[in-house]
Order: C-alpha cells, then sequence, then structure tokens
C-alpha cells in the first residue's frame, strides 16, 4: 500500500501525533547497530495499548507488516524492517504501573529502560536482575524479546527466569489483547506461552505491558579484580571459587589483549599482567572481611597478579575496577576501526558474537577462537561470562570488501562449529534475528533434531498466520 | 568548501554504531516526541542529509532542537564529536537553502 495512505489511516485511527511518514525520521528507525539498513514505511508511536491493537488489526486487514521496536540495540538484527512495513516504536510506553514488595512484582510498560526501572525499585531496596551491558538504553520489552542476559547471568539467568505475565496483542483481525501466564510466582497454565514469547524476537505478538518478577538488593558487594598470564590458572581459580559454595554475582573474563586495548581505551594506565578475571560475591556486611582476605588469598594462590579488592560495590565503582570490563563494546569498535584507518572508503561492520560452552569447556573454546584468528587473519577481540560460559568473540571487516566480507562469513561459520562441537550453543542471549537463522538450523541439525526447526515454524503460522510480524526472523 | 564539509559530516557520522549510549545523557530526548530528538537520531539524520536526503520537517527540528551541550560526547564509543556535527549540518542547511532559494528567484524572474 502507498506510504502516504499508510499514514493518513493510522492517524485516523490512533491521531496524527501517534505516526509520521517523514522521510528524515524514518531513516533513523530502519537502522541498527550491525549496520543493516531496512525500510520503515511508517513509524508508530503508541501510548497505550488500544494503539497497538488498532493499528495490528488495520496491518492485518490491509496485509502490511510490523516491526516492533525497543531502544533497536538488538546485535542479531532483529528489530530491522527488513521488508517494507509498519514500525511500532514503544518509547512512549514507558511507564511503572506499579510495584508490589508483597507479591514480588513489578508491572511495566514494554519501552521503559532497564536502568530507569532500576532507579525506581532500587529506592525500595529491590532490583531486576537482567543486566545486560546496554541496560542504559535497552528497553524492557526489547530485552523480553531478545531473551536478554547480563553480567549476572550466572547467578540470576536471563529474561526467562524473570518473566511472570505478559500482556500481548496477537496479528488477528481484530488486534486481540490477551494476558498470558500470572501475576502469582506460581503459575501452571497449560503451556508456557510466556516463556514462547521470551525471545520469540517480536515474531509471535507484541507485548504492551508485563509482569516481572523483583528481588532485594544484596546487603554488599564484594569485588575484586586479578589478571592471569595463564587461561588454566584463571579457570581454575574459577573452579576453586565454586567449589567452595559460592554462586558469585558476577564473574567477568576479558582475554588479554582485548583488556589492553579497553584500558588504553579509556585512559587507564593500569598493569595489564594477563586474562582478567573480574568477580563479585553479595555477602552480608559482617563477613565482608572474611570473603576479602579469602578471595584475595585465593586469586594470589592461582598466580593472580594486580589484584584490587573492593568492599562494596560502591567502592568497587569509586576505584573503577568495572571499567575495564564495561569498555568491552568501545575496544571492539576501537580495534575494528584502528585497523582500517589508512584504509579509504572502508564501511565497517563490526561482527560481535554471543556463543555459550559449558564453563568447564571454556579453555578449549578460548585456544579454538585463537586458531581462528590465525586461520581467517581477523584480530578478535574476547570478554565474556565465566560465570555461565558465554563469550563475546567479535570481529571487524570492511563491508566494501568482497573477500573479506566472504571471509567473515567463514569466520563466522568455524566459530558455529567450534561452539557446537564443545556442546555449546550459537546464541546466549542477543537472539537469532536475521543473522544466526542459519546457525540455528545448523545447531539443530548437528543435535539430530530438525524436526524442531519445523515445529517452530508451525507455532509461528499458529500465532501469525499472515506472516505480518516481523517476518523473515528467527525461522 | 561547502562539498567538504558534506563530506565530512558523511565521514563522522558514518560511524555511529547505533548503541544509543549518548541518548541516556541528553537533556532533549525526554522532552521530544520520539528519537529524533537524541543525538543517535541527529547524527543519523546529518548522515541521511549529507546522503542527498531532503531536509524534513523531523531533520530540521532534530537538529535545530539540540542544546549544544556536549553531553553525548562523554558516552560515545566512537568518540564522534556530536555537537559538532550539529553546527555542521546547520551550516550546511542555511547554504544550500540559500542555493534553492536562488533556483527559485531564478525560475520566477
Ligand atoms: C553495546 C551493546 C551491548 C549489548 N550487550 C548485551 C548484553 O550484555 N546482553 C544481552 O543480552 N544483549 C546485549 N546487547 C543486545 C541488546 O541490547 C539487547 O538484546 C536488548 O535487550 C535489546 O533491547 P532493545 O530495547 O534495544 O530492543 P530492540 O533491539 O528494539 O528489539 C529487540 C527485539 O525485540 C522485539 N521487540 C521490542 N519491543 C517489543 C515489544 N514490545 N513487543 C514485541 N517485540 C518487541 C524487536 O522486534 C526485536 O526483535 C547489547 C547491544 C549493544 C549495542
Ligand atoms: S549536544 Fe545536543 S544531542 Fe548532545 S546531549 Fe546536548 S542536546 Fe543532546
Ligand atoms: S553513542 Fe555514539 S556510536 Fe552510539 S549511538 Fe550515540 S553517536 Fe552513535
Amino acid at each position: 500500500m502507498e506510504k502516504d495512505k499508510i499514514v493518513r489511516d493510522i492517524s485516523k485511527l490512533i491521531g496524527k501525533d501517534k505516526v509520521s511518514g517523514d522521510e528524515a525520521l524514518l531513516s533513523i528507525y530502519s537502522k541498527d547497530p550491525l549496520g543493516n539498513v531496512g525500510k520503515a514505511l511508517a513509524v508508530v508511536f503508541p501510548e497505550e495499548s488500544k494503539d497497538v491493537s488498532r493499528v495490528v488489526s488495520y496491518a492485518y486487514k490491509n496485509d502490511i507488516k510490523i516491526y516492533a521496536q525497543g531502544s533497536s540495540t538488538s546485535l542479531a538484527g532483529s528489530s530491522l524492517p527488513k521488508e517494507p512495513g509498519i514500525v511500532i516504536s514503544f518509547e512512549r510506553m514507558k511507564k511503572v504501573l506499579e510495584v508490589s514488595l508483597v507479591n514480588s512484582y513489578v508491572l511495566v510498560e514494554p519501552g521503559i529502560r532497564i536502568d530507569d526501572l532500576n532507579l525506581e525499585l532500587g529506592s525500595k531496596g529491590y532490583m531486576f536482575p537482567v543486566d545486560p551491558a546496554s541496560s542504559s538504553v535497552a528497553t524492557v520489552g526489547g530485552a523480553i524479546n531478545s531473551g536478554a542476559g547480563g553480567m549476572r547471568g550466572a547467578k540470576y539467568g536471563t529474561m526467562r527466569d524473570w518473566v511472570l505475565g505478559l500482556e500481548i496483542v496477537l496479528p488477528d483481525e481484530n488486534g486481540t489483547i490477551a494476558f498470558a501466564g500470572c501475576k502469582t510466582l506460581k503459575c501452571r497454565q497449560g503451556y508456557d506461552l510466556v516463556r514462547l514469547i521470551v525471545g520469540s524476537e517480536g515474531t509471535l505478538a507484541l507485548v504492551t505491558k508485563a509482569y516481572l518478577k523483583i528481588t532485594p538488593l544484596p546487603e554488599t558487594v564484594i569485588v575484586a579484580l586479578a589478571f592471569f598470564p595463564r587461561l588454566e590458572n584463571l579457570m581454575e581459580a574459577v573452579v576453586d571459587i565454586k567449589s567452595q559454595r559460592v554462586q558469585p554475582y558476577i564473574l567477568e573474563f576479558l582475554e588479554k589483549r582485548t583488556a589492553e586495548v579497553a584500558a588504553k581505551s579509556i585512559g587507564r594506565s593500569i598493569n595489564i599482567d594477563g586474562h582478567m578475571l573480574l568477580a563479585g560475591i553479595d555477602v552480608n556486611r559482617e563477613a565482608v572481611d572474611r570473603y576479602v582476605e579469602w578471595i584475595e588469598k585465593l586469586l594470589k594462590e592461582h598466580g593472580g597478579k594486580g589484584i584490587q579488592t573492593a568492599r562494596s560495590w560502591q567502592e568497587a565503582e569509586e576505584r573503577g575496577l568495572f571499567d575495564i570490563r564495561r569498555s568491552l563494546f568501545v575496544a571492539q569498535s576501537k580495534m575494528a576501526r584502528e585497523i582500517y584507518k589508512n584504509v579509504n572508503n572502508a564501511k565497517i561492520m563490526l561482527l560481535i558474537e554471543d556463543i555459550a560452552v559449558p564453563p568447564s569447556r571454556l579453555i578449549e573454546a578460548v585456544k579454538g577462537l585463537k586458531e581462528l584468528e590465525k586461520k581467517h587473519g581477523f584480530v578478535t577481540m574476547l570478554g565474556g561470562h565465566v560465570g555461565d560460559g558465554n563469550l563475546h568473540p567479535s570481529i571487524g571487516f570492511n563491508m566494501l570488501d568482497p573477500e573479506e566480507t566472504k571471509r567473515a562469513e567463514r569466520w563466522f561459520e568455524d566459530l558455529v562449529d567450534l561452539a557446537i562441537s564443545l556442546d555449546g550453543t550459537v546464541s546466549s542471549e542477543h537472539g537469532i534475528g536475521i543473522t544466526k537463522k542459519e546457525a540455528l538450523r545448523r545447531e539443530l541439525e548437528a543435535r539430530g533434531s530438525l524436526k524442531l526447526l519445523e515445529i517452530m515454524k508451525d507455532i509461528k503460522k499458529v500465532f501469525d498466520p499472515k506472516n505480518i510480524l516481523n517476518p523473515g526472523k528467527v525461522v | 568548501m561547502l562539498e567538504d564539509l558534506r563530506e565530512w559530516i558523511k565521514e563522522e557520522a558514518s560511524k555511529c554504531m547505533f548503541c544509543g549510549f549518548c541518548e541516556t545523557v541528553c537533556p532533549t530526548i525526554k522532552f521530544g516526541p520520539h528519537r529524533g530528538y537524541g543525538p543517535r537520531g541527529r547524527v543519523n539524520i546529518a548522515l541521511y542529509i549529507s546522503e542527498g536526503g531532503k531536509y524534513t520537517e523531523e531533520a530540521l527540528s532534530s537538529l535545530y532542537s539540540c542544546l549544544l551541550c556536549a553531553a553525548c560526547t562523554l558516552k560515545c564509543p566512537a568518540n564522534i564529536d556530536i555537537p559538532e556535527i550539529v553546527r555542521a549540518s546547520r551550516v550546511l542547511y542555511s547554504e544550500d537553502s540559500l542555493k534553492e532559494a536562488i533556483v527559485v528567484e531564478k525560475k520566477v524572474s
């Protein structure tokens, strides 16, 4: 359908301030962090569930594609309007509707950013623990639909562990508004449709409200930073921590060269004596001394160097203990730009990957990645969550160079094979989107489970018979 | 000279990785109706224009609502000088609209 007519029709349905067909504006709703460019015909800014329902019903009747967007920070191409269609941006639906400590939940609209939610909860001594590195920008709706995770993943899991119930709009004639799941912590409502929606990347339904589980902020968290010349020693330290009945709050890793680039990029002159380990342990205030001494000794025994400890999260923040880990993205992008600084007209594409292997196989994974670096000739930046085995290797390449693009594709294929061969998975928290569809197929094939892909495609058809919601993604 | 400016905007704005980190500190995005009133929007609208896109109403609102406070640059992992891009885009606009006006004038006369 013609673009102007779509904008006119939607203006009539929900009001002219809630839709735009301005070409310049559309250009910023047609992009993503991977450098993909799509084609939004109109962007809609719903302010309540009914607006969403009306637009979905209209799109259904007129066979128009719909792409939900939170903050468009997906690293899998999930939020891109790949084919011409309407973008529904949830940025105006960002209210906290209810906080209930007695029921352990918060009710929110999908457009609220995770850090803004935590600001509200923090004032009550509570938190929403899923913390993607993008939490200052990422919305709850985007995180639910990506199945996002973060630094606290080993302790608190990912989005699928924290969603109790969802108000959703279904892609049918009426734009039906339904509620899946419960407000209660326990819920056995037939098949678990909440978990199906979590991680479905806006392909099955649109989320308009969410009941999320919340948890008290830990009394305090002690933090330790150390560098290990050998990866084996770092892993032994991790195993030792875990064997002593301690489930760390965070347990993060940065490969040596990546830590160096990260430190340099934020102007920190710190001696990087090896691979970096950052551990946080939540403890009672009375136990702080005991745990600080214990972790310091443990890290030393395993050959840790340049050990720094902080007696609270706040102290760690003040002393910048998190800075290097938080600069992984900066390091990844800096390294890519550095490599191409003398290449005229380079369009750099950053591939930030998301494999996970059982933590016991992390050493093999890191060694495998080093081999891939040699084989394909890409400088690889590497960091991740040792607690749950999730690694984010990244490379940069020049999209305008066909040979390099081919080589990057082969690097990615080998990476997928590496993850599968180590009993791992191709995506832990970023999602499948468009970039990992083939990888998903290969993973299921390797497990002799291709039938499941057919079942997933059938599920998509049941929810979205006209294939209007985020088509071409996931399956 | 003008073309150099256009090229500079294109080059600088192309560094944007669309992470949105800059939006968290921008004083104007909270009061605007959408992402166009934040730094990520401004950089990418500047890019759109430098690549030959139209000066639409939203493009001008985006570029002219910027306070040039530079808070965003502190957050940008690509080290983009966002207010400078906005400034340069405003210069480009005034020059481009002057050219447009001259063309229109000529046509009329
Ligand atoms: C620098 C950087 C660091 C990152 N670090 C992490 C990390 O540590 N962990 C992690 O998990 N991810 C990470 N990501 C990826 C991404 O930020 C997360 O997946 C985030 O949760 C996406 O949120 P968003 O609001 O940007 O969603 P978007 O990108 O806008 O959308 C993501 C998906 O959800 C769908 N969607 C959005 N809102 C709705 C809705 N209301 N209803 C239905 N579908 C919807 C979209 O269609 C899309 O498929 C990172 C990204 C960047 C750029
Ligand atoms: S310079 Fe402009 S875009 Fe940047 S933070 Fe200030 S108002 Fe926002
Ligand atoms: S912080 Fe920089 S790179 Fe990220 S969106 Fe803003 S301008 Fe682009």
